[in-house]
């Protein structure tokens, strides 16, 4: 065994004196300085020597202050910057010209190096001499640097106009990044809903109000003006402004808000200053072209945001890689600048780094569970599914019956308010008025009845939801996405309800479905105002509801907390900003208003300003009703979470009005779609119209010539992708493994080159002692001589 | 800002334009927020060097647990003390406008305790325990583990310790490294 070693070491030796009389050959310049360096170095930190290590580049363009970088990086070894400084390229050799020159200044931005160092790179690039540029060039240049001194002043001025810059910079430093993500989504929404009702209101409420006139009704019998005549004349009855307000009633109804007052006319008007030219503006056709655009606009905004995020999370996602490193590199917001905020973030990442480790272990466990305790958990879960499942049901079945209960006390209402009103016997005045006041307070307040269940349905079971999740041995971030699934559920099944109920009435078969008479008063004459009616109020209501929740529910509470020590009273006071929950909430509305667009053209107005006092509502629930969330809310994950919620919400929403759009009739006295069969058959009947040439080019795309060609190329496109992700794949984990063998060599080189290191340092002792000896033998000589 | 501009001339403003990412404005901004440490000091001399304890006042620096790192990898002089430029240095590398590439590399000295320019096991422990807090402590085991874990994903050469190429190559995939890493003035 010794004998083997022995053999082996001197191998080894032979091979490093022969590595050695190599590595002297292949670099004969810097041999000597290798050498020095060597011997100076400790053998233990040669890895710190490594080329590898040196040159820190991290883009090409910056290879230029390599050095410099080293340096500063490198601080202890013994040179003076100053020998380092002048080690950087001379710029004399090839003269720059002043374009490179000022490209080269703008890049010392990046170098990590003190400021006064870099002044003086930007001094020594400022003198040395260089091409001045000429003629076009120059102009080029001179335009180039204009344009990047126009950058930098409008991201300025853009910076100062950005909209609650302050409000969020608070809620940075107190929630960090994760929520401040959820805050620049409703900011997002609102600008959403900004463009969307700049299109309404060019398109559709400016020329109603500049170009509306009346036509008169001439031939009573069967024309739609004299129905829709009749209709807008009808019902203008007085009655509480405040109430017409809130429920779109009375005198709003017949306003620009609903559907039903916009004209199916086509105007014609004159513009006298243009050679008295006729222009037309067809109204129909604005009305229908309108929301297609913004349907389209909003998809496309939709997905490009939700791409980018998506893209973000792919690379991140490549199998979960980097989950650790993210949590421990990137962990800490440096933005947080609020004690308690850190002593949060603190217990928050601990929680998390417990998680990870308990999810690996979860896992591990996972394999190594036991039958009877697996059955066990799947029993669980099956009873608490189905236990959301029935409370969902039941939710929904509330709403039906309340809707159904409401409709049928408002029926009745509507006839006795109308018998009342048309009493002609003599009553006192006073007592008439306050009989009819409470009446009309009633009819509000069943109006609202459905609304209200749905809103308080919406804040009660998500967190009945929330306390069941907890028996259902989920991973934390998977918890995270079923509770806000079954929200979602929870939400969709009230609105489709609502829905279902509002369908069944406007195709009652036994609606009155002409306008024979313009003084006998029939309810839903004009269905679409009413769909609208009943959107508006739900908007309206769910508004109401986080008012009320933030400030006279939320705010007690959180009151409670913080000035109690009552443990019991604590629990219920203290509120973290529990952020799939707010989602919900603005997506909610959003997914109405979409819903509601086509009916109440005012919607996305109402909207915009809504998201604006929204804003304000949740940043008080956040600042001062909550406390920091002890979950860690990733801002990357977290907003592609809210965009594929506002996805499925958009979905959902569209679906029903492009089914009105495409099969229900239009009512016939109202709105700009009187005399169709449905809405769509107006949009074929202007395509009919359209030049055969463009006809014929859209009917051709529609042919299964056009269509298989093109799905098969479009198949053929996506194979070809997805093989050169898959290839791409592959030579991802090819050159991992090559990165590992290499790391394996270099390993091995360097060991052996400090084990080379340290033999070369003993032999220079040994042949030092050696002349050592032979100068103390010589001096014996000379002494004995 | 009448004030400030008194202190700086329009050469100065300028190379401050060039050499950082904030604008002559924002270069202004900055100087108040760095006066307001040490108004007097500060006063008599715009560039005056502040100890440590100074700096580490400026609120997101006072709860930030790699606060020492931030002041030294900063520091002209390495000590932690920081004159205004080395404080503009470093809110230019922590505002928004600075590419990842640069936050990465002042990262990566930041997390680099023990300045060998790699992030070795023990670097990684720092960073662990300062990221937990004072209160909270992991068990051994458990911060074993999870340096384990983070050099499994990271350590593509298999060295047991990170050098700045992987770094950089973690802070490249991690879209929140961007967001996090982030003080604004």
């Amino acid at each position: 065994m010794s004998g083997g070693k022995n053999k082996r070491s001197k191998r080894h030796e032979g091979w490093e004196e022969a590595g050695g009389e190599f590595y002297q050959e292949l670099y004969p310049g810097g041999e000597q300085e290798l050498f020095d360096n060597l011997q100076r170095a400790d053998a233990a930190k040669l890895a710190t020597l490594l080329p590898s290590k040196q040159a820190r580049t991290t883009t090409s363009k910056r290879a230029r202050s390599q050095n410099e970088r080293r340096q500063s990086t490198f601080a202890r070894t013994t040179q003076s910057r100053d020998i380092h400084l002048s080690m950087l390229p001379d710029l004399s050799e090839n003269l720059s010209n002043e374009e490179r020159t000022w490209e080269e200044i703008m890049q010392i931005k990046a170098m990590p190096v003190p400021m006064n160092q870099k002044r003086e790179i930007k001094s020594r690039l400022q003198n040395a001499t260089k091409l001045r540029l000429q003629g076009l060039e120059q102009l080029q240049w001179r335009q180039r640097k204009a344009l990047h001194r126009f950058r930098i002043r409008f991201s300025e001025i853009v910076g100062k106009f950005e909209l609650w810059q302050a409000s969020l910079r608070e809620i940075e430093g107190k929630f960090g990044t994760g929520v401040v993500a959820y805050f620049l989504f409703l900011r997002w929404l609102m600008f959403l809903n900004l463009v969307i009702s700049i299109f309404v209101i060019l398109f559709l409420i400016l020329p109603t109000i500049l170009l509306d006139k009346n036509l008169e009704c001439d031939d009573f019998e069967n024309s739609t003006i004299c129905c829709s005549q009749a209709y807008l004349q009808r019902n203008l009855t007085t009655s509480n402004v405040v109430l017409d307000l809130i429920q779109g009633t009375g005198r709003m109804e017949r306003t620009i808000l609903f559907y039903g007052v916009y004209s199916d006319q086509i105007y014609t008007y004159f513009l006298k200053n243009l050679w008295d030219a006729e222009m037309f503006y067809n109204m129909p056709l604005a009305y229908i072209l309108i929301p297609i655009t913004w349907t389209l606009f909003s998809l496309v905004a939709i997905v490009k945001t939700a791409a980018k995020g998506f893209k973000e999370r792919l690379v991140e996602n490549e199998g979960q890689f980097y989950m650790y490193c993210n949590l421990v590199f990137g962990g800490w917001d440096f933005c947080i600048h609020n004690d308690k905020s850190a002593k949060i973030k603190h217990k928050a990442l601990f929680n998390e780094i417990k998680g990870c480790l308990e999810e690996e272990r979860y896992k591990e466990e996972k394999q190594s569970r036991t039958r009877e305790s697996l059955i066990l958990m799947y029993l669980k879960r099956v009873l608490i599914n189905l236990l959301v499942f029935i409370i969902l049901i039941g939710s929904g079945i509330l709403i039906y019956k309340i809707f159904n209960i409401a409709m049928d006390k408002l029926n009745e209402q509507f006839y006795a308010e109308n018998e009342f009103l048309n009493r002609t016997e003599p009553i006192f005045n006073l007592e008439r008025e306050n009989t009819y006041t409470i009446m009309r307070f009633r009819l509000t307040l069943l109006e609202f009845l459905p609304f209200i269940t749905i809103g308080v349905l919406n804040i009660f079971i998500p967190e009945i939801f929330g306390y069941l999740i907890g028996f259902e041995t989920y991973t934390p971030a998977n918890a995270i996405i079923i509770t806000l699934l079954r929200t979602v559920l929870l939400r969709l099944s009230s609105l489709a309800v609502l829905l279902s109920q509002i369908y069944l009435q406007i195709t009652d078969p036994n609606r009155i479905e002409k306008c024979l008479d313009p003084y006998e008063e029939f309810r839903h004459e004009c269905w679409e105002t009413y769909v609208g009616q009943q959107l508006y109020k739900l908007v309206l209501t769910d508004f109401a509801l986080q008012i009320v929740m933030t400030f006279f529910i939320n705010l007690p509470r959180a009151f409670v907390a913080r000035h109690s020590n009552s443990r019991c009273l604590k629990i219920i006071g203290t509120q973290d900003f529990y952020l799939p929950k707010h989602v919900l909430d603005i997506v909610y509305i959003q997914t109405i208003i979409w819903m509601g667009a086509f009916f109440c053209p005012f919607l996305p107005i109402i909207g915009t300003i809504f998201c604006f006092l929204v804003f304000y509502i949740k940043k008080f629930a956040c600042l001062t009703n909550c406390t920091p969330s002890p979950i860690v809310y990733k801002a990357s994950k977290s907003k592609s979470l809210f965009m594929s919620v506002l996805l499925l919400g958009f979905v959902i929403s569209i679906l029903p009005v492009a089914y009105s759009v495409a099969e229900i009739a239009p009512s016939i006295n109202c709105g700009p779609f009187r005399r169709y069969e449905t809405v769509w058959s107006f949009v074929v009947e202007t395509f009919e119209a359209f030049p055969y040439l463009v006809r014929e080019i859209v009917f051709l795309i529609g042919t299964s010539t056009f269509a298989v060609p093109a799905f098969a190329i479009l198949l053929f496109f996506l194979y070809y992708y997805w093989a050169v992700a898959a290839a791409n794949r592959h030579m991802v984990e090819v050159l991992k493994n090559q990165l590992v063998l290499e790391g394996h060599d270099k390993q091995f080189l360097l060991n052996r080159l400090s084990a080379f290191i340290r033999q070369h340092q003993k032999r220079c002792e040994r042949r030092n002692r050696a002349s050592f000896a032979d100068d103390d033998s010589s001096i014996q000589q000379h002494s004995s001589r | 800002m009448g004030q400030g501009k008194s202190q700086f001339t329009e050469e100065e403003l300028q190379d401050y334009e060039d050499l950082t990412y904030f604008t002559k404005k924002e270069v202004l901004y900055a100087h108040q927020k760095f006066k307001a440490l040490a108004p007097e000091k500060v006063g008599h001399n715009k560039n005056a060097k502040l100890p440590m304890a100074k700096i580490l006042q400026y609120p997101e620096l006072r709860v930030n647990p790699f606060r020492d790192r931030i002041c030294k990898v900063f520091s002209s002089s390495n000590d932690g003390d920081c004159t205004f430029e080395d404080f503009l240095d470093m809110m230019s590398v922590f505002s928004d406008n600075a590419p990842k590439a640069v936050k990465a590399e002042h990262a990566f000295r930041i997390f680099d305790f023990d300045g060998d320019d790699m992030i070795g096991v023990s670097d990684l422990r720092e960073v662990i325990e300062r990221l937990c807090g004072p209160e909270m402590k992991l068990s051994d085991s458990e911060i074993q583990q999870l340096v384990q874990n983070v050099l499994e994903e990271a350590d593509l050469d298999d060295d047991g310790a990170l050098s700045f190429a992987e770094f950089e190559h973690i802070i490249d995939k991690s879209s929140d490294f961007c967001h996090s890493f982030r003080i604004r003035l």
